[in-house]
Parts: C-alpha cells; structure tokens; sequence
C-alpha cells in the first residue's frame, strides 16, 4: 500500500515538474523571420490590418528604447499591439471575466539575437484561452487563428512601409481607427 | 552482527580532505567539461571562474594535505606494492562475485589494498602531473611571454593535454565511485568515509 | 569627473550651486513671479559674463577684415589667410584636400580619388557632384589647381552655425543662391550667409566632421555603419566616449590633429597598440587608438587583459554597429540600375524603414540597423584595388583586402563591416570601370539610364582604355569598425565568442576554449569514459545477479 501511495505521490511530482519545465515553451511561440527587423514589422503589421475580423493596430513599442535612454544597450524588440473588438467586448462585458484586460491588447513581439537573426514572439493564445472556460476559450481560438494568418508571409510581395505610430485606438486618446479599441 | 568489529579509520582531517576534495573535483570535472564545450550549464564566464577558484582551493587544500601526511606519516599509506596485487585482481574478476572473502583487510595501519595503492599511484605520477602541469600553464597563458615560454608553447597543446587529463580524471571518478560499492554492504565504504568507523564481520 | 578647463570650473563652482539655491527658492515660493526671478538670475548671468566664455582667445566675430558680405567661399579662404598664414599649404599636404594616401608598404598611390568603391564607385567623372564633400572649391575636373590657396574650404570644418552646407553639383561651393534641392522635389535650401559663417569660426565639432563622413556614399549612415548623424547627440549607450551628456568628445578628442593632418587614418590604421597609456609630452605616433588613454592593460582581471594580445578592443566593446534607426546598408547592386517601372519610367522606393531601397538610377541596396559585426585578422594595413589594377571576375573581387594572420604580432581580431556589391567591370580588359553617373549631360547615367555611354565617358576621364563590354561582378570592402563603442557593462560576453557557433567561428589560428576541441583526443576520451561506465555497470550487474542465485539457492 505505502508502494502505491508513493508511486503515486513521485509520479504527481515528476508530473508537475514536467509540467512547469514545459509550461514555458508550450504557452510562447517563437518564430524565425525571413526578413529584417523593420521589414517583419511592417509585414506583420499589414497582415494585421487585411486580417479582418475588427482587427486593427493599436500600437508599436520600443521595448529597447527605455534601455537605451538609461545608457545601456539591447538587440532591438519592437512589440506589434492589435486588438480586435470583435474578440475584446465579449470579454470585457462579462464582469467575471474584465480581469482578462491585462493580456489585452494583444501583442506580437519581433527581436533581434545575437545571431544576427530575427524572430517572432507570440502567445499561444488558444491554450491560454482555453484556462478560462469555454467562452474565452472559443474566442481565444479564434484569435489564434487570425494570429497564425498574421505571421504568414508572402515574399513574392515587396516591403510595405513600417507603421511607426500607429492609429490611436478609440478606446485611448481619440482617433478613429476603424474597429479600433 | 554484536560481534561486529568497529575500527577508526579516517579521522576528521582525512575526511574533511577527501569530502571537500571530492566537492572539488565533481566541480572542476563539471565546470571544465563546461569550458571545454561539451555542454552549457553556468555559462562560460561563470564556469571559467568556478573552474579557476576551484583551482585554487584544491591546491591549498593539498597544500595542507601534503604538510599533514608528513607530519602524521599517513604517506606510507601510498608506498605502492605489488604484494597480493594478484590476490586482488582475482578477487575484483572472480572472487566477489562467488562472495569469497576480500583478501584485503582494512586496518588503521593499512588503509589501502594493494591494488589501490597502484591505482593511486597512476593517479599521483601520472594523471595529476599531466593534468595540474597542463592547467597551470593554461592559467598562467598571459604570463608565456614573460616567461619565454611563448615559443615553445601553443594553447591549443596545452588545451589538449589538459583534456586528455580531465578524461582520465573522469574514468578514474566513475571507477572510484563504483569501487566504493563493493565493501560488505553497498554503502558500507561510504559510510566509513563520513563517520570515519569501519565495521566488519 | 574633475573638470579641466577654467570655464567648467566656473559652471561647477558658481553656476550650480546658484541654480540649486534657485531652484530651492522656486520650490518654496510656488507663486513666486516671473520677474522675481529673472532679478535672482540677472546677477548670476552677469557674474559669468564677466569671463569670456568662448575657449579660443580670438572672437572671430569682432574682426573687421570678417564683417563685410562674402560673395564666395574663395573670399572667405583669403580673409583667413591673412592671419593664418600657413593653414591652407598645411590643408594641401592632408588627405582632405588631394584625396590620395601613398601605400606605405609599395608606393601604390591611393585615396578616394584612385580607388574604385564599391558605394558610389569613383569620383572620375563625377567630380561636380562628389567634391561636396572634398574641403574645397571648384574641383570639378581634372584641371583642378590643388596649388591655389584660396581654393582650401576652410569653412565646412570651422563653421560653427551648422548652416554651412555644401550641396552635390556645385563642386564643392556652398549654396549661395537659394536652389531647388534635390533637384523637383519642391524643397528648398536656402543661401549661406557667409559673414555669419565667417564670424562663428571654432575648433571642429561632430556636426562639422559629421556633415561628410556620416553621409558617405550619398545617405546618413550609408557607408560606415559606425558613424551617422545620431552621433551629433549621442546617448551613454551609442557611444560611451561622446555621450553628449557625459564625456562628450568630439571627433578631434582621439583624432588629435596638427598642422592641419588629421590622425587615425583607416588607410594606415594601428591595429594592435601595445605599451601603457600615453603620457602627455611623449611623441605620440598613435593619439586616434584606445590603448593611447587605456593601455593595453586596461581590465582589472589578468585574464581579460591577456586578450589584448589577440583581440581589439573594438571587438568586444563595439557588440553591434548602426545602433540606432538609422542603419546602414550592407550591399548596393548596381546591376538592377537602369531598370525601369512597368510603365517605362524611372523609379524609386523605399524598404520598411523608410531608407533607399531601389532606384532606377543606382540600383538596389540592402539595410541593417544593430548589425553584429563580421571579424577579421587586421595588422592596420590595407591592400586596395585602385583604377585600372586588374581582377578576376570569376570571384568576388576584393576592393580592399585587410592584411594580417594569426602568426603575425602585429594583428588583431577586429570587428568589421563587410559590404557586398555588384558593380560593372571592362569584360575584356578585366578591370572595374570608372562610370559617369552624376550630372546633366547626354553620357550621364542619372540623366540617361544608358550604362554603355556612362561607361565611356567614365574611362575616358579616368584614361583608361574601355573595350566597349561590361558586365557585373560581385564585389566586396571590408571596413573596420572602431566608432560607437559601448558603455563597459555592454562588452560582447565570453560565451559570445567562446561557444560553437559564436561570433568568431570564422577565425584561424587561435584555440578558443569551448569552440575549439581536438577531435581524437574527444573521441578517445568519451570512449574511455563510456568503456569505464560500461564497466562497472556489467561489473555491479554481475554482483548483483550473483548474489540473487546465491539466495535462490539457499
């Protein structure tokens, strides 16, 4: 009986373990470009916009420049924000689920590392999604699904420009961005 | 098992040695295999300091060592022998496997058998001088030039003895720790190194 | 820091503290009138007015022979000759003025002026346009007088307005009637007011150094990749030695310059420094080199100093070049110029960051922004592929090779920029060809897109013989990287480079702990371990199985 007891209790643990090693790697994506780090911006962010869905950009952040400004250097890392109201309101109407807001909007990340390649930082939304209950975890899928379409390139088109602030959201400080939020 | 037989064997300065010289070793075997490229687990940097410090605190330690086996006259421990070598070999290869008596009985006065007296005496002569010579001059390669020993020497030699040592080092290490497995019991060795108290039948 | 010169002393001394008390007087008295302080500060402004506050012991500005309307730069070159008698021979020995460097080593006379680049190729030809950049006047051709001394501009390194702008078609005169520039764009440039210029004359800044070499090959950051225009106002981060609000050099603080001759030259460069810090009053055949303030010696631990004598310090200390948005480019193709839209009409367009990305006229070029740098052996000597030095297009030609090996004392490992190009070379006489892009006229490759008559008017001027077929070879420069070193903290880590796939996998000749192994004595030594391991466990099993029969039996 205490064999079993214990087999049980080591597999639990080795399980959990298991579990919080690969937890990381499960809920990030991480993706190598093709392209340069301005050129998978913009690519990314275009993708964005034909994606459809009340997708639109809210946002372009320099996660590096701060670093910078206090006299330290790091490989650029450019965060890509869209938000798509057709996916947000759901949710922030919902007051049991408001608290979901923090992981919004949702973000891409595109860094450069040190060998000299650049890649693509994502969030395995529809795992996460799926913590919630069925509700977020149908929306997060779709999500996920129009964020898998973001990061699909077609090279045979040319470099569109990179959208460097991109339109203010209406949810924020004015501007009417269609489908913002 | 009252009748059992208990001897003081190690006392505390032998097993402080052999305990922290044993820490020593897994680490400078880890850190260097490290440095070497075999594997990533701290780092370069940090491997390279871990590997260097430790270095150094395996030859003070020795330092002491050396001034304690004198002054006590444990070195004679490690006077080599050929006697019952044979007796020994045929027990590792035969005899323990047909639970047939060790040949070899630890006392205070012997503490090594016959045939660890020789395996200590490669280590000694051999495996040491090739890895300690190697690694010192591999510490000391900013001081080649002042030393004139620049145009005799090139790092990746130096590196290359260096790694043959840690390999010998390593195979040395596997069959130590297996050796201190086969006392009357699994853990009765290791046992004796901690508490310092041989028993046996 | 301790400040060195009298008129930091007074902004430390007097100045803070003052506009500390001030500060503390505002802070207490929140409703405190604007008038109330402007008598509070009054006293102060005139107490440091009482002292000169220009370091040069000349105002430039209450000079008679300097207050009157220059019509040309030539006139503004005679009023400074009168009293700097010997500025403009002294320009005339430098670089800056004949655009040529002797090969120490051959006697092979290079310099912008004989070698062929792989940016914008040659000036041949194109003098009108390129000699924006060259310190003087009227350089247009090759009737060029370099014995006239009122031809040296002196203003583009001296003037201290920051209006001072030299344009490309106007062999190298400055703007002096308002013009379209470039050329349809619907932008304007204004006229230089010469006296204003004239009388702002100052020691040069990184805005006059800047206005030619941050925008090498025709865009900010273009060429180099370690110089552009963000180092006019760098941050601690892009450059540790000019942080605008920290040490802020200038260029001329490692450049130190004597009679006119600027040190430090890339065409014969020290590549390994060695011996202590330099001490003031002691020749000093390097100033423009880390080692000339830092020693070779410069870390606390023996074994990062013992570096020294393999790597620059450029290699560790500059982790990335082009740290900013700006960037630079890493190739130029000319082979795609002259093609045109789908609608027959030249075009242009930009890539995602808004640099040059293709053009009719030039091609196509590619850019990079915090760019990790390729490294090389470097001994400070450069062979470079002058006009007419023949190649082998079979490969890709190396306009400049850097010189150095392992085996050779005098090398380092240096960090540098390779740009890749195609360009056009004479098929039959296999040599790069000298072309006539810039300019107005029928043979101009910007004017016409015909690469044939570009081509021939191009060699004519250089005086080469052209035998009428061109092609396009792949060509390269290497360029050492020593601008826009990083704060210590920022340093390339060890596994960086010790590690297999780090970034000095390309160097021979050194053994690097963790990329480098010797492949049997790896082999043998695994083997052993695996034996030993293997040994003991079938040693341990058999014990273990015989003692299972010996209890079975019992």
């Amino acid at each position: 009986m205490l064999k079993v007891v214990s087999g049980i209790f080591v597999g639990a643990v080795v399980a959990a373990l298991l579990i919080y090693n690969l937890a990381a790697g499960i809920m990030f994506r991480e993706v190598p470009s093709q392209f340069g780090m301005e050129e998978t911006i913009a690519r990314i962010q275009h993708n964005v916009l034909k994606a459809g869905n009340g997708w639109a950009l809210s946002g372009l952040r320099n996660a590096a420049k701060p670093i910078e400004m206090s006299g330290g250097n790091v490989l650029p890392v450019m965060m890509i924000e869209a938000c798509s109201t057709n996916y947000s309101a759901p949710i922030l109407k919902d007051d049991s689920l408001r608290f979901l807001s923090n992981l919004m909007p949702c973000k891409i990340s595109v860094y450069k590392k040190h060998d000299g390649k650049v890649y693509i930082g994502l969030m395995n939304a529809q795992l996460i999604g799926g913590l919630f209950g069925s509700k977020v975890g149908d929306i997060m899928s779709q999500v996920a699904a129009d964020q898998a379409k973001f990061i699909q390139f077609d090279a045979s088109q040319p470099a569109p420009a990179m959208i460097k602030n991109a339109p203010a959201a209406s949810g924020g400080s004015g501007g009417a961005a269609d489908g913002g939020c | 098992m009252s009748s059992v037989n208990r001897v003081y064997l190690y006392n505390r300065y032998e097993r402080f040695w052999h305990w922290s010289q044993a820490l020593l070793v897994i680490s400078m075997l880890i850190t260097g295999f490290e440095v070497h490229g075999s594997f990533t687990l701290f780092g370069f940097e940090q491997a390279v300091n871990l590997h260097t410090l430790s270095a150094w605190s395996l030859l003070t330690l020795w330092a002491f060592t050396i001034f304690w086996q004198f002054t006590t006259g444990e070195w004679k421990q490690y006077i080599p022998t050929l006697k019952k070598v044979d007796a020994m070999v045929r027990y590792y290869v035969f005899g323990i496997f047909n639970h047939a008596p060790n040949p070899f009985q630890k006392t205070a006065e012997k503490k090594h058998n016959p045939l660890q007296r020789l395996a200590y005496l490669a280590l000694l002569s051999m495996i040491s001088p090739i890895i300690w010579g190697s690694g010192l001059l591999y510490l000391f390669y900013s001081s080649w030039a002042s030393l004139g020993l620049d145009s005799y020497l090139s790092l990746g030699v130096v590196a290359v003895i260096h790694t043959a040592g840690a390999f010998m080092m390593l195979a040395f290490f596997i069959a130590h720790v297996y050796l201190t497995t086969t006392g009357h019991t699994p853990t009765a060795h290791i046992k004796t190194m901690i508490t310092g108290w041989e028993e046996t039948d | 820091m301790l400040p060195n010169h009298p008129s930091e002393m007074l902004t430390t001394r007097f100045v803070l503290p003052m506009l500390a008390a001030i500060g503390l007087l505002a802070a207490s008295n929140s409703f405190a009138a604007n008038a109330k302080l402007e008598t509070i500060i009054s006293p102060a402004q005139a107490a440091t007015a009482d002292r000169p506050t220009i370091k040069s012991t000349a105002d430039h500005s209450k000079f008679k022979l300097l207050d009157r309307d220059f019509k040309t730069g030539p006139e503004v070159t005679k009023a400074c000759l009168t009293c700097h008698t010997e500025a403009a021979k002294q320009v005339q020995h430098t670089k800056h003025w004949t655009w040529e460097s002797t090969d120490p080593k051959t006697g092979k006379v290079r310099g912008k002026k004989n070698i062929i680049n792989n940016y914008c190729t040659s000036p041949v030809s194109n003098e009108n346009d390129c000699m924006a950049c060259h310190a003087g006047y009227g350089w247009k051709d090759e009737k060029f007088d370099f014995k006239a001394e009122q031809n040296v501009d002196c203003l583009i390194c001296h003037d201290q307005t920051g209006t001072y702008r030299k344009l490309p078609g106007f062999a190298g005169h400055p703007v002096y009637k308002r013009v379209e520039f470039p050329h349809g764009s619907g932008k304007f440039v204004e006229a230089v007011d010469l006296k204003k210029v004239a009388q702002s004359i100052g020691m040069p800044t990184r805005s006059n150094c800047g206005s030619c070499h941050f925008f090498g090959a025709g865009g900010n950051g273009a060429k180099h990749g370690d110089l552009d225009s963000s180092l006019k106002h760098p941050g601690k981060y892009l450059d540790v030695h000019m942080d605008e609000k920290g040490l802020d050099f200038s260029c001329t603080t490692c450049h130190v310059t004597s009679h006119h001759e600027v040190s430090g030259s890339r065409y014969d460069a020290a590549a390994a420094v060695k011996g202590p810090a330099h001490i003031r009053g002691k020749k000093d055949e390097t100033p423009a080199s880390c080692q000339s303030c830092h020693s070779n010696k410069p870390h606390h631990e023996a074994m990062l100093n013992q570096h020294t004598e393999k790597l620059a310090c450029q290699t560790c200390h500059i982790p990335e070049y082009a740290r900013n948005q700006i960037g630079t480019e890493s190739s130029w193709d000319w082979s795609l110029a002259t093609t045109m839209g789908l609608d027959g009409k030249p075009m242009a367009y930009k890539d995602s960051a808004g640099r040059r990305s293709f053009d009719s006229k030039k091609g196509k070029w590619e850019w990079d922004s915090y760019v990790i740098p390729e490294y090389r052996w470097y001994n400070g000597y450069s062979d470079y592929k002058v006009i007419g030095d023949k190649i082998d297009p079979s490969q890709t030609v190396h306009i400049n090779e850097v010189g150095g090996s392992a085996n050779d004392p005098d090398s380092r490992i240096w960090p540098v920029k390779v740009h890749r190009g195609k360009q056009p070379y004479d098929k039959v006489n296999n040599y790069l060809t000298v072309q006539h892009t810039a300019g107005e006229d029928h043979t101009a490759l910007w004017h016409n897109y015909d690469w044939q008559k570009a081509i021939a008017a191009g060699m004519k001027a250089a005086k080469l013989p052209y035998s009428g077929e061109f092609g396009f070879v792949d060509t390269a420069m290497t360029w050492p990287i020593t601008h826009m070193v990083a704060p210590k903290h920022d340093a390339v880590d060890c596994a960086q480079c010790h590690s297999k796939n780090g970034r000095l996998q390309g160097i021979e000749g050194v053994y690097m702990p963790s990329r480098d192994s010797n492949r049997w004595i790896d082999m043998i030594g695994w083997t052993l371990v695996v034996l030993s391991l293997f040994g003991v466990l079938m040693h341990g099993a058999l014990r273990l199985y015989s003692s299972k029969m010996k209890g079975q039996h019992k």
